[in-house]
């Protein structure tokens, strides 16, 4: 393999200019997701201080096994949702390595609205589940949770993919022999009395731990009867009595021991089968992303200079170098994993797509794990091109990426319009991660496009009933739809509505698809098999 | 969580992270790059012969002329013993049945292991003896008495034998 020979002018008004914008837009999510990780309210924290808890950061940092990665998903979940008043969904999610073993973790977060679970509370840990379930992961639990937020309980309650969800994939993952521990440091009230009882494992916190079905006040409404939060469901009556925990523990470092302790009884699975290399940090510095990404996003670029700055020794064999131009595919090594890589470098057309659907299913056949860097307006459209069968090419790419048994992991770079999506492997195609970069953006057209033909229908409306508008009536139309559209389309609005699992600071992509190739690597995928491409 | 080691009484709290092929030592001290291996410790390259014998928990360490003793503190353990003692310190009884023997005094010291009291049930006795060293701190059954499942039997307190 050859090292990429970069033709990045690194002293250009160009490059310095897009590296100000972009690391501007790095600090920006950093400092978003700090405040999501660590700002509460004085009286949360006060409240937790009372309650004699330690904070869900501090907790997770007590169960990981120090100095080793942690990847924390989707931190800005929520963000843009309920008024911006639950961060990270008031879930904790994240891999990370716990006596040596690689589990996923789900942490209640109850400096947030007591850890009451949101829709997108539910979104989140059913997508932690998913996680475990598609990559063969142990989950630790924290559980510390209020309960369902009663004022939006139609929307976790009762559809497919709602809190019933949770509990469902529970029990597959029992099923399909991956444990489970739960740590009970509060309340599990209700539906989230199910988290411990469905985990193979689970300790409770004496004092501040509990599980009911009904908490003492709906006990007394219904029945009459009056207990104590202890009697109904403290770590006595549940580790004595019940047999609904397992292990008593006398305070929160001491659930964590023993929680650490029952994960490292776990047997260490077999990662698949690979020829890993010797690792080795990419020739180009990851540094420089930041000047290669366009301030505009309509700027065109080379992803080879990308793929320079992620993989090993910046080395890469590409395939089809002549042919196909619009779609870079090739291999590589990351973090000493071999990988292939499709990256978009431009729109796609016949030739490019036919190349993407031939060399994804060449990966499956070497069983390779697939990195899709996407940056997609679409597919040509025009008649040259539906002559030629624009469709069934762009039909044959997305019937290959969703019958791919390979693990596939899929980086928004910059945009992601329109069908390019499906054929790149969007988050429908189950790729087992997905993440944005920050000043990436996803619509199913540009922002500009779609508010000019909905201004467009709007001025026709009004022509029939006899209105006209001038320049300036048309941009009071257009800019308001611009703006919720731009809103709408924006990295931070996916990863608020868990479209993705995370924003990524361009420089943190290489460690982060490390860590997640290793993970996906534990579900290695069957014998390829696909169904019928129109030829 | 962080390995804790007692060294001379005091508790120390350490972890290892990789470092290329070998490993960093970090403390609240500060950090190093160690090595262990062939009977030599490496701190940040400077080498020294170094012979560890470890016995359960226990580590004998002999170093530049010097002997020391470590000891490893299990997390489980460690963090389990700051809530020991207090009313919840009881033993219950295990099923219904009746006390045959009582061999222990209020405010007497007792050392982990030493019979508590006899109880007799479906026609079995059994020894309750001090689950750790302390002192008894309460009785709650006579000799004669019949109890229930579950009823208090004996409390200890921590500290004493």
């Amino acid at each position: 393999m050859r090292r990429i020979v970069s033709g990045l002018d690194t002293r250009s008004a160009e490059f310095l200019e897009n590296r100000a914008h972009n690391r501007r837009l790095a600090a920006e999510l950093k400092a978003t997701q700090e405040k999501a990780r660590r700002v509460r309210p004085q009286r949360d924290l006060d409240r937790l201080a009372r309650q004699g808890k330690m904070f869900v950061r501090d907790r997770i940092e007590a169960l990981l096994d120090p100095g080793t990665p942690f990847l924390e998903l989707s931190t800005l979940a929520a963000g843009l949702a309920y008024d911006g008043e639950v961060p990270g969904a008031s879930i904790v999610s994240g891999i990370g390595i716990v006596s040596g073993r690689e589990v996923i973790i789900h942490a209640d977060d109850a400096s947030v609205k007591g850890g009451a679970w949101y829709p997108l509370s539910v979104k989140k840990i059913v997508r932690t589940l998913d996680i475990a379930i598609e990559n063969c992961l142990p989950v630790v639990h924290l559980c510390d949770s209020a309960g369902g937020f009663l004022p939006l309980q139609a929307g976790v309650f009762g559809d497919r993919y709602l809190a019933g969800r949770i509990f469902r994939n529970q029990a597959i993952l029992s099923k399909m022999g991956i444990p489970q521990v739960a740590i009970v440091l509060g309340h599990c009230t209700a539906g989230g009395a199910y988290v411990p009882a469905l985990s193979e494992y689970n300790v409770i916190v004496k004092g501040t731990g509990a599980i009911f079905l009904g908490g003492p006040p709906l006990v007394k409404a219904a029945t009459g009867e009056e207990n104590t939060v202890d009697e109904l469901g403290g770590a006595d009556v549940h580790t004595r009595i019940s047999g609904v925990a397992d292990y008593p523990a006398s305070n929160e470092k001491h659930a964590i021991a023993i929680a650490r302790e029952i994960v490292g009884t776990f047997p260490k699975r077999a990662k698949a089968a690979i020829d890993w290399a010797a690792p080795e940090p990419p020739a180009y510095d990851p540094d420089e992303l930041y000047g290669i990404i366009p301030r505009d996003i309509k700027v065109q670029f080379d992803m080879r200079e990308v793929i320079a700055r992620i993989v090993d020794g910046s080395r890469f064999h590409e395939y089809q170098p002549a042919y196909g131009t619009t779609l870079v595919c090739g291999f590589a090594h990351l973090w000493g994993c071999p990988i292939g890589i499709l990256a978009n470098n431009g729109v796609l057309f016949n030739d490019s797509a036919l190349k993407g659907a031939h060399f994804m299913q060449l990966c499956d056949q070497k069983r390779i794990p697939i990195v899709f860097l996407q940056n997609i307006t679409g597919y040509m459209i025009g008649r040259d091109y539906e002559h030629r069968g624009i469709t069934k090419d762009g039909a044959k790419m997305i019937m290959a990426v969703a019958g791919l048994e390979v693990p596939k992991i899929t980086v928004m770079v910059n945009g992601s319009f329109g069908a390019g999506n499906y054929g790149m492997s969007g988050r429908a195609f189950d790729p087992r991660f997905l993440f944005m970069w920050p000043q990436s953006q996803i619509a199913v057209m540009g922002a500009e496009q779609a508010s000019n033909v909905l201004a467009e229908i709007k001025v026709r409306q009004l022509a029939r009933q006899g209105e006209t508008l001038d320049a300036a009536g048309i941009a009071a139309i257009r800019e308001p739809i611009l703006e919720e559209y731009r809103r709408q389309s924006s990295a931070y609005y996916s990863t608020s509505e868990l479209w993705d699992d995370g924003i990524l600071d361009p420089v943190d992509t290489r460690n982060a698809l490390a860590v997640t190739l290793s993970a996906a690597l534990n579900a290695p995928g069957g014998d390829p098999h696909y169904g019928v491409f129109r030829m | 969580m962080r390995h804790a080691f007692d060294i001379g009484g005091t508790e120390t709290e350490v972890w290892l992270s990789r470092d290329g092929a070998g490993y960093r030592l970090h403390g609240d001290a500060g950090e190093a790059r160690i090595g262990l291996a062939a009977g030599r410790l490496d701190v940040d390259g400077v080498g020294e012969p170094v012979l560890v014998v470890l016995d359960g928990e226990t580590i004998h360490v002999h170093l530049g002329g010097a002997n020391y003793v470590l000891r490893h503190k299990d997390p489980a353990r460690r963090f389990a013993d700051e809530d020991d003692g207090g009313a919840g310190d009881a033993a219950r009884a295990p099923m219904p049945g009746t006390v045959v023997r009582i061999d222990v005094a209020v405010g007497q010291p007792v050392a982990l292991g030493d019979p508590l009291l006899v109880i007799e049930s479906m026609k079995l006795e059994t020894t309750i003896r001090a689950w750790h060293g302390g002192t008894v701190a309460a009785l709650h059954v006579a000799p004669g008495q019949s109890f229930d499942r579950d009823a208090l039997l004996v409390t200890l307190s921590a500290g004493g034998g």
